[in-house]
């Protein structure tokens, strides 16, 4: 009887140790993963370290967009243990008033974000002061923002960044170089795979694998600063004086394309979006369409000749003025009679352009200002750039070719204005204009150079050297940019002048945009500078691009030419400005 | 009958050779027992150490780069203008014999007959 209840007891004891041993072997093998997972995300983790962002240089090395470490202001309502304590200890780092701080700190929220922004000194004061009274639950984690020491200064070309995703921290380029070379500035994030104790203190002695973050890299622009600061200091005088409703500058080196300075306005503040308007983040530089007027006659005058179709000695009647074509009539502002091709720049004719397109014809005259550059995206690289408009021949009725001649019928962008003139300025070549100079490691050891890149010769040699001396004579007395002068220096470019076009179909009347494009010292040209002003608010009569336009270069011209300490032109002539004023000349473009 | 001259000596000897052989055993396990919480503790420290510096490295880093960041605000080409307009810094012309020119310089063929060149500040429209 005994040995039977013996049994039974061993028997329910084995039974008992049985359902444990398979209550074991079921955590230990069928759960281990899942237990293994719990365990581990309750004590490792895997920390993220953030790479830093790269610097954006200008081309000798000044900062223009450069990260600077702050903190986020984090509370875990679980550690903390008297809100009014730590309130005023904390209070006057973050500059929060003590009760509302003390209201946010009695949370039982495990992370609530009290400030995105705390400048680093304070919240290491903050964190020591905190320590020092052993009050914990408030914690300042890494954070970065991106601050632009020149504030409105080439704005639209930097570019801002923005978060991705609302609640990430993690920042990336929305528009300009910003953008553009966001993977080179970026960097690569690295990682650690580490253990905590119950406080969440690491304990460095379990420390997994890790990988060191891979820091962005510095981009390097052509942008010069000095001549940038020259044109924005004289684009910001004429926006104040002529309050037009968008003024434009770039310089280029037309030698290697290098995009010397670009500045556009309105503009705003790239440390302060909040205010910024939406309008005024353009750049227009690369997003604007704008009919180019006469600066457009470049292109049939080196066509014109590179073809064939004119010589220099060529006389071609301008109609005395009036010029009878597909029923309508097409002005110019003075009438002219035989003019050869170096008058009709000079003066800026438009019979005198149209005749020489129509001489051309569609397709040959197409084919030009296509290889000027005109109808494609110049490859800045810079995000959203648009091509212009260009229609082919077959979509041109039969006064097309006449208005396009004169800048009409054609919508650009400055740059491309800026790229065209660079081909006369350089001998026939039109360059791949260039925004980035090189791409650098934190070291400053190069990791990317970009080269001066020919897209095409356009017209050779001689033919670009002659239509530039007629842009010489332009600037020169009797031509229609006299303003555009520099004493001391030789300066070739074309004014123009051209209607707005109406959104609501055909020209705003009395509405213009002017421009003046013009390159120096015209002998060995070292920048080709556009300026242009839309619907400057001056009286209609002065509103040409050789009153409004030209002087503004002139001002930037010689301020650069002292800048690049530029050596004279031995026979340059001195002009007496004031003789232009009498408006002998223009270059306006009329639409019939 | 004497009982005590058969009783047998119950002595309980004291081996001295294996007893010295256990109590170093254990005297070597326990020592490598506290060696090894002696090194751990110790990499614990070195570990709480290492964490310390690499905190107080960090703030140094990031302290850096917020001087950095600062001195480029600071020295920017608007901050300088700015302190130009104000008054703050002025700009003292170099004198002509103080230059020395890689380029010699060029005389102008212009009425002023200078080097440098002229602006049309006058004829702003």
């Amino acid at each position: 009887m005994a040995k039977r209840r013996a049994a039974i007891v061993c028997a329910f004891l084995a039974l008992i140790f049985t359902g444990f041993s398979a209550r074991l072997i079921y955590l230990q093998v069928g759960k281990h993963e899942e237990y293994t997972a719990l365990a581990a995300s309750k004590h490792s983790i895997r920390l993220t370290v953030p790479a830093r962002r790269g610097m954006i240089l200008d081309r000798s090395g000044e900062v223009l967009a450069a990260s600077m470490p702050v903190r986020k202001v984090i509370i875990d309502g679980s550690h903390i243990k008297d809100p009014v304590a730590t309130a005023k200890v904390a209070a006057p780092f973050l500059g929060i008033d003590e009760e509302t701080l003390a209201k946010e700190l009695s949370t039982s929220s495990k992370y609530k974000v009290v400030m995105q922004v705390l400048p680093e000194d304070k919240a290491v004061a903050c964190k020591k002061a905190l320590d020092e009274k052993s009050l914990p639950g408030l914690y300042f984690y890494a954070n970065s923002v991106r601050t632009y020491p020149n504030g409105s200064v080439l704005s639209h070309v930097l570019g801002f960044l923005s978060r991705k995703n609302p609640e990430d921290d993690h920042l990336v380029g929305v528009d300009g170089v910003e953008r553009a070379y966001d993977a080179y500035l970026s960097g690569e994030d690295g990682y650690r795979h580490i253990e905590r104790d119950r406080t969440g203190r690491e304990i460095v002695v379990y420390r997994g694998q890790e990988q060191a973050p891979k820091h962005g890299m510095n981009v390097q622009l052509t942008i010069d600063m000095g001549i940038q600061s020259i044109l924005e200091s004289e684009l910001d005088s004429a926006f104040k004086e002529l309050k037009p409703q968008t003024a434009i500058g770039i310089i280029v080196n037309p030698k290697t394309g290098e995009v010397i300075a670009m500045a556009n306005r309105p503009n705003f503040d790239l440390n302060d979006l909040n205010t910024a308007e939406p309008a005024a983040m353009k750049n227009r530089s690369i997003l604007d369409m704008v009919e180019p007027g006469s600066t457009f006659k470049i292109v049939v005058a080196s066509g014109a000749l590179n073809e064939h179709t004119v010589t220099e000695k060529t006389q071609i009647f301008c109609e005395n003025g009036r010029f009878s074509y597909g029923g309508r009539i097409l002005r110019d502002h003075h009438g002219y009679g035989q003019m050869t091709l170096h008058d009709i720049l000079v003066k800026s004719s438009n019979i005198g352009s149209a005749k020489m397109a129509l001489m051309m014809g569609d397709e040959k005259y197409y084919e030009y200002v296509r290889r000027f550059g005109f109808g494609e995206k110049t490859g800045l690289g810079l995000p959203g750039e648009i091509p212009g408009l260009v229609h082919p021949p077959h979509r041109w009725d039969k006064l097309t070719i006449t208005r396009m001649a004169m800048g009409h019928s054609v919508a650009v962008t400055p740059l491309q204005i800026v790229m065209a003139m660079s081909v006369i300025a350089n001998g026939g070549k039109l360059m791949h204009p260039q925004i980035v100079k090189s791409i650098k490691d934190g070291d400053g050891k190069e990791v990317a150079h970009f080269a001066p890149e020919v897209v095409r010769e356009v017209v050779p040699k001689a033919v670009a050297d002659y239509v530039r001396d007629s842009l010489i004579g332009v600037v020169a007395k009797g031509g229609t940019a006299t303003l555009a002068s520099v004493n001391g220096y030789t300066v070739a470019g074309k004014t123009g002048t051209a209607q707005k076009v109406d959104p609501k179909g055909g020209y705003a009347e009395g509405k213009y945009v002017v421009s003046f494009v013009g390159f120096m010292p015209a002998e060995d040209p070292q920048f080709v500078c556009l300026i242009m002003v839309d619907d400057a608010k001056i009286s209609p009569g002065l509103n040409y691009g050789g009153l409004v336009a030209a002087p503004i270069f002139s001002r930037v011209a010689e301020k650069a030419a002292r800048y690049l300490d530029l050596v004279p032109s031995p026979d340059a002539k001195s002009i007496l400005p004031v003789a232009a004023l009498q408006g002998d000349d223009d270059d306006r473009t009329y639409q019939q | 009958m004497s009982t005590t001259s058969n009783r047998r000596k119950e002595v309980n000897e004291i081996h001295i050779a294996p007893l010295i052989k256990w109590l170093l055993l254990a005297f070597i396990v326990g020592s490598c027992g506290l060696l090894f919480v002696y090194v751990k503790n110790q990499q614990h420290f070195l570990g709480a150490r290492t964490r310390e510096v690499e905190l107080l490295t960090k703030e140094v880093i990031a302290q850096n780069e917020v001087l950095l960041a600062r001195i480029s605000a600071l020295s920017s080409r608007t901050e300088l203008q700015r302190k130009l307009e104000k008054g703050m810094i002025a700009l003292q012309p170099i004198q002509d014999h103080s230059i020395a020119r890689l380029v010699p310089p060029t005389m102008s063929t212009g009425p002023d007959e200078v080097i440098r060149t002229a602006a049309n500040e006058r004829f702003r429209p």
